[in-house]
């Protein structure tokens, strides 16, 4: 379970004079996120390129720290407790970041050992999730020619290695055809299920309505509306998320001008 | 333990790397040995003359002069009548001196006037200048004899013309020439250090920010600080594996050329290179320490090749100091990594005897830049800015 609570990081912008005052200086990736991702949940992050998923989700993953607000996962602070935070926690960057000289088996079982599982754990984990994802025909192959839909594959498994209770992906569907899409989908289906809570980032509307139990929709460095479909349909007054999404976005920026 | 993963993984990771094998088992160990190593030893033989060997001179004339030619003859030099053409000979270097016997040489001799003789060089030829050094060496032994032959028909003693009798006393342990060899060495060794652990490094490090595969890396519950120590030793491994088979090479390419060729007492023997390799160890751990904490600092590869490539300059810059500046070993440049080690090693092949202080603050003073770079190294993975 994800518990974000008003977020905010700024970073400095490059290019300005030290002199400037500090509102110059220094620019906002995120303002103020905050928002819930439930166990057994899909939960969508939807926003538009340059809106702060990606920093919030490097929030969440430990990797910067806020500046201020909380966020908690499955109960541990991302701020204080980060080991126990990354131990619950598997985390997809947008980009698969996987070794190309490794074959898919051995990028996997380096993030097992990594994780403190023995070499006879790793082995029977990594061979777990090769058969669970599919990857069996290039398990053995060198990462080096990989098509985007291995590489996502490849990546998911060493985020699962460790069996997390939380999953973050990051934008896990770029690049990848309509199939390696479908079963992607699959997959987060059957995690969420199993009970993970899993919170999938994506500037992508008809996804994340096809496939999130609950949606954050973030703009701007701000969760301007966090519920499900319907709701958000309703509150906004329109059909369809791309609408809602745009109404939500627009009285966000009103509320600023105000 | 962590730290032994990530050790091991970029290893194995790296061996798969052409490039990054190439330069840490080849260039450093095997090319720049023989480049260097091999050019040297050429250009000494070029210098050293053997008088035992026996060689052909062509000689035109040499009925005219045959104590001289006898006296060629017991001077391990042949002689042989020249070709009809002789300067069109010695340009094209089919000969490479001849020695012209002209008309009047008996008669000037005879006289007890200075006998003209004409040597037929081609000084922009190297073999052919090395050649006259050795026939003007035996014709100038020839002279004084017969300067003296003259003075002693007169009634003078030759010896009232040798108004100094000079004697050099060399004291130190080899010339200049051995000097220039014994710091070749450090320069070799430091040489296949940077670029045994060059590419590993910067794969391991800039690579891996630039593939993307830092972000996913760090979100693994182990601390920042074991990645970092595991790419260091990864780098200690390579630039270890690099030295000590440039040490090996080393051995087997001065056992193959004889060193007496360089005049003296240079020791490239088992012991000598064994000890030269111990002195020079702790910059295996220097070096990987300034290669990791460098491209720790880079976002990408070629940024890291270029910081390094300037970085370079550090370990050669001793190697032309002591070739501009005389440094005399002190406890002050003994306690400087890099120029310590390049005047242990000048020591060591010279066969001096080296102060065990000198080599304990060599150490220390190498281990403590180490620390201190590795410190920085660890700093520099701890900072946000590293996953932009």
């Amino acid at each position: 379970m994800i518990v974000a609570n008003q977020l905010h990081k700024s970073f400095k912008r490059l290019g300005v004079s030290r002199r400037a005052p500090k509102s110059e200086q220094y620019i906002a990736a995120v303002k103020s996120v905050s928002f819930t991702a439930l166990d057994g949940c899909i939960t969508g992050l939807l926003g538009p390129n340059g809106a702060g998923k990606s920093t919030t989700l490097r929030m969440l993953a430990t990797l910067i720290k806020p500046e201020s607000g909380n966020a908690m996962i499955d109960g541990h602070d991302v701020a204080t407790q980060v080991l126990q935070v990354r131990k619950h926690l598997g985390f997809m960057p947008h980009n698969a970041g996987i070794y190309p000289r490794l074959t898919a088996r051995e990028n996997v079982h380096y993030y097992a050992r990594l994780c403190g599982l023995t070499r006879k754990q790793s082995q029977q984990r990594t061979g777990e999730l090769i058969e669970q994802l599919t990857m069996l025909k290039f398990a053995d192959r060198r990462a080096t020619g990989f098509s985007q839909g291995q590489k996502t594959k490849v990546a998911l498994a060493r985020a699962l290695v460790h069996r997390p209770q939380t999953l973050m992906l990051d934008e896990p569907t770029n690049g990848l055809d309509v199939m390696a899409t479908r079963g992607l989908r699959e997959i987060i289906r059957q995690l969420a299920a199993e009970g993970h809570c899993i919170l999938f980032s994506s500037h992508i509307m008809q996804e994340v309505a096809a496939l999130c139990d609950h949606i954050a929709i973030i703009s701007d460095g701000t969760v301007v509306m966090e519920d499900n479909l319907n709701e958000i349909l309703k509150r906004t007054g329109q059909n369809d998320l791309e609408d809602a999404f745009v109404q939500a976005a627009q009285s966000l920026s009103h509320g600023v001008d105000e | 333990m962590n730290l032994f993963i990530v050790m091991f993984k970029e290893i194995v990771d790296n061996l798969r790397d052409r490039q990054t094998v190439f330069y840490a088992l080849l260039f450093g160990p095997v090319l720049l040995p023989l480049l260097i190593g091999g050019s040297l030893v050429a250009s000494f033989k070029q210098m050293t003359i053997d008088f035992d060997a026996v060689t052909t001179l062509r000689v035109v004339n040499a009925d005219k002069a045959p104590t001289l030619m006898e006296f060629l003859y017991s001077n391990n030099i042949d002689t042989k009548a020249a070709p009809d053409d002789v300067e069109k000979s010695v340009r094209s270097g089919e000969s490479l001196v001849v020695l012209e016997i002209t008309d009047d040489y008996g008669e000037a001799l005879r006289n007890g006037s200075p006998a003209p003789l004409t040597l037929h060089v081609n000084n922009a030829d190297k073999d052919s200048a090395k050649a006259t050094r050795r026939i003007n060496a035996v014709l100038n032994v020839y002279e004084q004899t017969l300067g003296s032959l003259r003075l002693q028909h007169r009634g003078i003693d030759p010896t009232t013309f040798d108004s100094l009798n000079i004697i050099e006393n060399d004291v130190s342990n080899e010339g200049a020439n051995g000097q220039l060899l014994a710091s070749i060495l450090p320069f070799l060794f430091i040489m296949s250090m940077v670029m045994g652990g060059f590419y590993l490094a910067i794969d391991t490090t800039a690579g891996e920010r630039e593939r993307q595969s830092l972000e996913p890396l760090l979100s693994l519950p182990l601390s920042r600080t074991s990645v970092v120590m595991g790419k260091y030793l990864a780098t200690v491994c390579f630039v270890l594996l690099s030295s000590t088979l440039t040490a090996l090479s080393i051995y087997i390419l001065f056992k193959l050329f004889p060193l007496e060729i360089m005049g003296g007492q240079v020791r490239f023997d088992g012991p000598s290179v064994a000890r030269a390799f111990f002195l020079v160890s702790p910059l295996i751990l220097l070096i990987s320490a300034m290669l990791i904490s460098v491209s720790a600092i880079t976002r990408s590869t070629k940024q890291a090749q270029t910081y390094l490539g300037v970085l370079m300059v550090i370990p050669m810059a001793p190697f032309f100091l002591l070739q501009y500046l005389n440094i005399r070993a002190s406890l002050g440049s003994m306690s400087l990594p890099m120029l310590s080690q390049y005047q242990l090693l000048e020591s060591a092949v010279l066969g001096d005897t080296i102060p065990w202080l000198h080599i304990a603050l060599s150490v220390a003073g190498t281990l403590a830049a180490t620390a201190i770079l590795l410190i920085l190294a660890a700093r520099l993975y701890q900072r946000e800015k590293l996953l932009d």
